[in-house]
């Protein structure tokens, strides 16, 4: 640990070149969290009089309970780089002092919107990858979302000591495995190209990759071996690096290198032959005790014992000479220094995947040159939950510019439009305050490249926002964050005393503001909702809620909900009519499905109501063999004018049809957000306005004709057109032992799940299981699944695509039918859908 | 003869009589219209004989009654139409039928509730039966057209707790008809507006002095001893389940409550249904916070105390930084409201009876003032009481003090929603004298992002919304000079045109 005061931390703050902003992510359990307590153990900044405080990053007593991180927490490190490790050192620098600004990021799916607020904020990530599970979904997804933010990498293979301890692999073996892993890293890292951010993958001979044991406390790069070494051969420290990766072997018994094996039993890879095999002889001797052997070994080594730690024995002093010899600390940061950016490298490409506006106002320009002197731009990207009950710091990251104590801030909403006021507040900021430790600091004021914490701006940021000064009216925000998971799963909560409700309404508010995934909504019915992106997830926020934001009070939950969409198979079985309430006006419509992907383009917001209709039209025509003039009669989408539904116009020479056409988008944007079945919304559905008929006075035509019959019209086809339920399906993975695969498949079997890819990892007895799940039936999966694997399974969820309910709503008895039943209870309506009779009109 | 019982016609001729008045309407709901004619008639006999007795007796000559029907009122149909009656230019007015008791403004009023049967034993039985199950404190509550048998009820189950005097304990309490009788509220300190005599008052120990804690909803009143409060009794009421009870059921909402229906003679302590409604009325409370533009929809213009309810409600909704518009209209549906797509919400200001719209068919919900006050105080919150009544409202704080410290959290957008002209208000007061014009001309200067589309709830006031149509008026092609060629229209009638009915022959 370092102690520090506030002064000394806010000096390094100002070297911009020597601050490195990274998030550690990876698949869950993957030991992430305990790899950064071992780093914070030896370089975490702490206050000054606070001493001797560990487990740092998981400061929630449910964490520690379950294991898992839930919230991603912040911590900076202090680290002083030699001059003479300095030396290979490119880029620009400002001392030998580094400040590294590391976020613990959670692993289970649940919390991969922790991971997406972590990312905006830093510039590279460590991602941490068990070397005998290697790469798995979370890990897959999570390097997605840091390469789509510009977040450059950097691998440590985890978990070595199982290597030596656990599994005993030789040498060969081992390097098989690790080399796998780094692949499968890479893969995925290639996909990924981005010429502003060079190659993003990751080379053990470059020093990119680390190998660790965050347990034991100890990692080590080939750096480190490079250079125990070079002397000895006599090469360079770049050439040495690279023969002990890849296909380079040694014998020593010639002492020559080859670039085959030789075949003689003496012949070794590198990496085994120098790396692996000293670390296997340094583990075998401890754990045996072999302490006469053991301290002339260390001497070779340059590593000295303190007198009290050489009489320990076993595992405890294995570990102590690991940490001794390669303490993780020294080689992951030394990693980060040399090979992720600085803000003020890294802005210099983020700067188009954050800013919205123009790329060459003032703006993007301080961004882009991280300038302190500049306009000050900061996006806030969670709310941290205050001591004082009720109360929120804003945490975010200065993108450019400084935020002080006092400074009257322009507060820029998620719905903030350039140029309009919607969503936009001035408020001052009451502190300015940094973490070190668990301790909060308050400091005069904070330049850009740093992470900071706002007190007094709560009470107007829900989760996210972008901050400047008060005069700079024509800034635009920072562009908002993308999640990869969305909240499908939802509960009703209800106080169990009527007179608790504005607590509750008080609680629902906060729990918004805690979490940047949660959605707390209200339904039709006067319901309370919470979305969130799994059970676990919306456990942990009940939780949260009932006990630190009610103070309390008893609530209530309904079963899970899961929220369905409406759809239609098949076109219209023929045109239908409405007529207005005066009879006097009539619309003709069709409904048909939308083409394959297209709803999906439409959620993308590849075609959307903002386009350039020529884009848009171009897209139509060659994605989807839409009709050229067609695309350009798209009237709008809905619901909420984005949604994947669309109106189209297919009249010809109709009278008055474009003074009718915006009480039909009204009535389109209504009936398109409660389908017919059970006032779902719809999804992927196009309605084709085929003819129209209407009176020749204007007040007969007016929008209290229209609106109502639009909106009948548009369920008539909805329900001539073949309806069917949409639900939403999970992906799973599940990673197995093969004695567990014939549990796997009974309970996914009994929940209409469906595999579609088993895959044995090479080099281990694990599988890898990939499967299909409904929503609906995956509450109590995990632990179904637990009992029939004793443990051995654990499966990751997130929301995949929607699926079709075969069996036809409108028939009664079947399961759909049951389906709109259960949803039209529960909202308190009809328990019989309307009929087409009451919305189809005759002539 | 029956219709004399039932439409009370001897006291109405009485009521007439002994006010002197000369024109009298006579308001009919569209259900006993068809019994207009036979009233009419045996209330001009009934009058008639009146006079000739009093004239032999005192010699006055009194001048004939003139008698006006009136039906289809432009409002409720349960409140009393002052406005059709005074185009007849009558006095007073004699109202049948199911009744909300609403105060009126101008004219006096006779209420003639029509009578209902009940099988007094069967509800006395069904009551004892379940009051004693219950052990809860009771209050009889019942619909108006059956306070003519509330006195033999009253009687029956006095009886009844008599015979059974070990095992009843629960106090059974009975609500009062306030009077059938209506003067207009003249006396603006008086609230309620009822000065009249209790002409049939079955009790006359609530008559007078009323203790603190009196009830009073829909023409009837009771009273609970000190100490006690609403929560802890159990509401018994009689009657079908109409407006009436829904409103009974929403200011009680705390309450048990058991419906005894006398026509089926059963009980139903299922009102699950009512409950819900509740809970979608706190919906449209979330709903109507978030709206810009408000439309004030006027339900009456009989009610005393309207007009001072829609200039709260102006007020209030200016204060909230919305836009309002006041729009007349009678028995409001779905395209006629639609008419107004630019409001967001509507508040409908009528009668306790008629207030409640279930607005799920309408394009923007329909709320009362009372939930309007709600959402447009800031800091006031939902605590489950309800107030149906707007003379109760009247009374209660108007606007508060905003403390302005912290964004409005809209549980429709998942986070704050706040307009940033109301922080302007309180702060940024610079504005107004230099910079107003270059403010004024920024706004006009505006780049709109997508002029075409139209969502709901994002225009500030009316002309906003239609700048932001796509469709703006009639289009004028000044460069396409000649003449349109001349077209024939269409022919026959609406349902169904004379080319129409022929294609539809060919399919």
């Amino acid at each position: 640990m370092v102690k520090f005061t506030a002064d000394e931390l806010r000096r390094i703050m100002d070297l911009k070149e020597n601050i490195r902003n990274m998030s550690v992510i990876a698949h869950v359990d993957h030991g992430k969290s305990t790899l950064t307590d071992s780093l914070v153990a030896a370089a975490g900044i702490i206050a000054q009089e606070v001493a001797g405080d560990v487990r740092m990053t998981d400061t929630r007593a449910d964490e520690a309970e379950r294991g898992i991180t839930i919230k991603s927490t912040g911590i900076s490190l202090y680290y002083e780089m030699s001059d003479e490790s300095l030396k290979s050192y490119k880029g620009e620098r400002n001392g030998n002092e580094y400040l590294i600004n590391l976020i613990d990021s959670p692993g289970h799916v649940d919390f991969s919107s922790e991971v997406t607020a972590a990312l905006r904020i830093t510039d590279g990530a460590l991602v941490v990858v068990d070397c005998i599970e290697g790469v798995c979904v979370q890990t897959e997804t999570v390097l997605r979302q840091a390469l789509g933010e510009r977040i450059r990498p950097v691998l440590t293979v985890n978990k070595m000591d199982r290597c030596f301890l656990e599994l005993q692999v030789d040498g060969e073996e081992a390097y098989t495995s690790f080399q796998k892993v780094i692949e499968n890293a890479n893969v995925i890292m290639a996909t990924y190209e981005d010429p502003l951010l060079g190659d993003v993958q990751v080379y053990p001979e470059k020093g990119t990759v680390a190998f660790s044991a965050g347990l034991h406390g100890w990692a080590f790069t080939l750096t480190n071996f490079a250079k125990m070494y070079a002397s000895k051969f006599g090469v360079d420290e770049s050439k040495m690096m690279e023969r002990l990766w890849g296909e380079n072997f040694f014998d020593p018994a010639t002492r020559k290198w080859t670039t085959k094996s030789t075949g003689s039993p003496t012949c070794k890879r590198g990496f085994v032959q120098f790396c692996y095999e000293p670390i296997k002889q340094i583990i075998n001797t401890c754990m045996n005790d072999q302490k006469d052997k053991l301290w002339p070994m260390l001497a070779k080594l340059g590593v000295t014992m303190k007198s009290e730690e050489k009489e320990l024995m076993g595992k405890p002093l294995m570990k102590r000479v690991m940490q001794n010899w390669l303490p993780a600390s020294s080689a992951l940061l030394e990693m980060m220094i040399f090979h992720l950016p600085s803000p003020s490298t890294a802005q210099k490409y983020r700067v188009e995947n954050l800013y919205e506006g123009p790329l060459d106002d003032t703006y993007a320009n301080a961004i882009r040159n991280c300038d302190p002197e500049g306009p000050l731009m900061l996006y806030v990207s969670k709310m941290i939950p205050a001591s004082d009950k009720g109360r929120f710091f804003a945490f975010g990251r200065v993108f450019s510019g400084k935020v002080s104590t006092g400074l009257k801030v322009r507060i820029m909403g998620p719905n903030f439009v350039p140029g309009e006021k919607k969503d936009l507040y001035l408020k001052s900021v009451q502190r300015t305050v940094i973490w070190m430790g668990k301790k909060q600091e308050t400091v005069e004021d904070v330049p850009c490249g740093n992470t900071v914490a706002l007190v007094g701006l709560d009470q107007f940021i829900t989760k996210n926002a972008t901050l400047t000064n008060e005069k700079e009216v024509d800034a635009h925000p920072i562009r908002a964050m993308k999640f990869s998971v969305s909240p499908v799963v939802r509960v009703a909560v209800q106080c169990k005393v009527a007179s608790d409700l504005p607590k509750l309404v008080e609680g629902l508010k906060r729990l918004a503001k805690s979490d940047p995934m949660v959605v707390c909504s209200i339904e039709e019915s006067g319901e309370h909702i919470i979305a969130g992106a799994g059970e676990l997830h919306l456990e942990i926020c009940l939780k949260d809620l009932q006990e630190d934001f009610m103070g309390g009070a008893e609530i209530s939950r309904s079963d899970p909900i899961v929220s369905f969409r409406e759809t239609v198979l098949d076109k219209s079985s023929r045109v239908v009519m409405s007529k207005s309430p005066n009879k006097h006006n009539r619309l003709y419509m069709e409904a048909r499905p939308m083409e394959e992907g297209l709803a999906e383009a439409i959620d993308d917001g590849r075609i959307g109501p903002r386009d350039d209709p020529k884009v848009r039209s171009k897209i139509l025509a060659e994605e989807f063999g839409w009709d050229k003039d067609l695309a350009k009669k798209i009237w709008c989408f809905g619901p909420e004018t984005t949604g994947p539904n669309m109106v189209v116009d297919m009249c010809k020479g109709v009278q008055y049809l474009n003074e009718i056409k915006d009480s039909v988008v009204a009535g389109f944007q209504w009936a398109s957000k409660e389908g017919a079945l059970a006032e779902e919304n719809m999804r992927g559905i196009c309605f084709e306005v085929c003819d129209v008929v209407l009176h020749a006075d204007a007040i007969h035509r007016g929008g209290g004709q229209v609106i109502p019959t639009a909106r009948r019209v548009i369920y008539a086809s909805q329900l001539t057109a073949k309806p069917r339920l949409l639900e939403p399906v999970y992906l799973v993975e599940i990673q197995a032992p093969e004695q567990a695969l014939g549990g796997i498949y009974s309970v996914l079997n009994r929940k209409r799940g469906h595999v579609f890819e088993e895959m044995q990892r090479p080099g281990t007895p694990l599988y890898n299981i990939k499967a299909y799940l409904p929503v609906k039936e995956s509450f109590g999966f995990s632990q179904d699944l637990r009992a029939a694997t004793s443990g051995q399974a654990f499966p990751q969820c997130v929301f995949d695509h929607w699926d079709i309910v075969s069996s036809d709503p409108l028939e009664a008895g079947s399961v759909a039918a049951q389906l709109v039943t259960d949803i039209r209870q529960r909202k308190g309506l009809k328990e019989q859908m309307t009929p087409l009779s009451d919305y189809e009109d005759k002539l | 003869m029956e219709l004399e019982a039932n439409y009370e016609i001897a006291p109405t001729a009485d009521f007439i009589y002994s006010r002197n008045f000369t024109r009298v309407a006579i308001q009919f709901p569209d259900d006993l219209l068809k019994d207009s004619t036979r009233v009419v008639r045996a209330l001009r006999e009934q009058l008639r004989s009146l006079r000739k007795c009093s004239t032999e007796k005192n010699g006055d000559s009194n001048k004939d009654v003139r008698l006006f029907v009136m039906a289809d009122t432009t409002f409720g149909s349960c409140c009393v139409d002052e406005v059709g009656a005074l185009h007849a230019d009558a006095e007073c007015v004699v109202h049948y039928g199911h009744t909300c008791l609403s105060p009126t403004t101008t004219l006096p009023a006779f209420f003639v509730f029509g009578k209902a049967s009940i099988s007094v034993s069967n509800f006395v039985e069904g009551l004892s039966n379940y009051a004693l199950t219950n052990g809860k404190r009771v209050v009889v509550l019942y619909g108006l057209e059956y306070a003519h048998s509330i006195k033999h009820i009253r009687e029956a189950v006095e009886e009844a707790s008599r015979l059974s005097q070990s095992k009843s304990k629960s106090e059974i309490r009975f609500a009062d008809v306030k009077c059938s009788v209506m003067n207009p509220s003249d006396d603006h300190n008086n609230s309620n507006g009822l000065v009249g005599p209790a002409s049939n008052c079955t009790d006359n120990s609530t008559c007078g002095t009323r203790p603190a804690n009196s009830y009073s909803i829909g023409g009837l009143t009771w009273s609970i001893p000190d100490g006690q409060r609403m929560e802890d009794y159990l509401l018994f009421w009689i009657g079908s389940d109409n407006s009436a009870f829904a409103n009974v059921v929403m200011t009680f909402n705390g309450c048990d409550i058991v419906r005894y229906d006398a026509t089926e003679n059963c009980l139903v302590t299922d009102v699950s249904q009512q409950k819900r409604i509740l809970k979608r009325r706190y919906f449209l409370v979330e709903k109507a916070k978030d709206a810009n533009i408000i439309g004030i929809l006027v339900g009456t213009l009989g009610v005393a105390g309207y007009l001072h309810m829609i200039h709260q409600m102006k007020e209030l909704i200016t204060a909230a930084g919305k836009k309002a518009y006041t729009l007349v209209m009678g028995k409001p549906n779905p395209a006629k409201l639609a008419n107004f797509p630019e409001c967001d919400v509507f508040i409908f200001v009528s009668c306790a009876q008629t207030a409640l719209l279930e607005s799920k068919e309408y394009l923007s919900p329909v709320i009362t003032p009372f939930e309007a006050m709600l959402a447009f105080n800031r800091g006031s919150q939902w605590t489950g009481e309800y107030v149906m009544e707007f003379r109760d409202l009247i009374n209660s704080c108007p606007v508060e003090v905003r403390n302005g410290s912290e964004a409005r959290f809209s549980f429709f957008h998942g986070g704050y929603v706040e307009d940033f002209d109301l922080q302007e208000e309180n702060g940024g007061e610079d504005n107004e004298g230099t910079l107003a014009l270059a403010n004024a001309t920024d706004k006009v200067l505006q780049l709109r992002d997508n002029p075409k589309s139209v969502i709901k709830g994002t225009a500030k006031s009316g002309p906003e919304y239609f700048a932001a149509r796509s469709y703006q008026g009639l289009e004028m092609h000044h460069d396409n000079s000649s003449p349109e060629p001349f077209l024939i229209g269409r022919s026959g009638r609406a349902s169904g045109y004379e080319n129409e009915k022929s294609k539809q022959e060919e399919l």
